[in-house]
């Protein structure tokens, strides 16, 4: 696996799988800060790279 | 301290085995569920960090903390690291240079540098300190359920 982004969404789902478990009892809560850490991890690497689009590397 | 906190020596021994092998502190405090998935986080990101040739950090005098924290982070993971060792290096090597010498050491610098240098290791190096940090975190987790600061819903 070579793409940079599967790594990305491999490496946040351990992450925010982990702090899920971590942070909140309950599946429920875990699954909501789950989901929200684990799309803010996305959409963040998403919204920043787009935001770097323009520039020259 | 609550009723329902442990012994000094089970959180001793939880925090211990935590460590050894991630996960099994909180099997040892009874909480099956959440050890078996801890592991399974922990182990997964080991395994993708090696497949990926992460970094095995090695202690470099030139970088003390950095290398050293860097070292740290790869120790999160108990003894499974210096198997990682055994099978990159040939021997458990936590730094650049051999005995109290300050030249380094031609063997482990070339392994280190050849797995730098290849695709996925900056990914591998990734997992592999996230892996050892999580289960660092995991220890503080078991101190608190120890304790009895985490009761279960």
């Amino acid at each position: 696996m070579t793409s940079h982004f599967l790594h990305m969404l491999v490496y946040s789902t351990l992450v925010s799988a982990f702090f899920a478990l971590l942070l909140r009892n309950g599946k429920r809560e875990q699954l909501r800060l789950g989901a929200v850490l684990w799309l803010s991890m996305v959409g963040g690497a998403l919204v920043l790279a787009w935001l770097m689009f323009p520039f020259p590397r | 301290m609550p009723d329902d906190a442990a012994s000094t020596g089970k959180t001793a021994a939880a925090i211990a085995l935590g460590w050894v092998v991630p996960g099994l502190g909180h099997v040892v405090l009874g909480r099956l569920r959440q050890g078996l998935l801890f592991a399974a986080i922990i182990w997964g990101a080991f395994g993708l960090g090696l497949a990926y040739d992460g970094r095995l950090a090695l202690r470099d005098h030139r970088q003390p903390l950095l290398t050293t924290l860097q070292v740290i982070a790869n120790l999160g993971v108990g003894p499974a690291d210096v198997a990682a060792r055994l099978a990159v290096y040939g021997e458990p090597a936590y730094s650049m240079t051999r005995g109290a010498g300050a030249r380094e050491d031609p063997h482990r610098a070339e392994i280190f540098r050849a797995r730098e240098r290849t695709g996925g290791a900056n990914y591998g190096t990734a997992y592999l300190w996230t892996a050892g940090l999580m289960n660092l975190l995991l220890l503080f987790d078991v101190w608190d359920i120890a304790r009895g600061r985490r009761p279960l819903p």
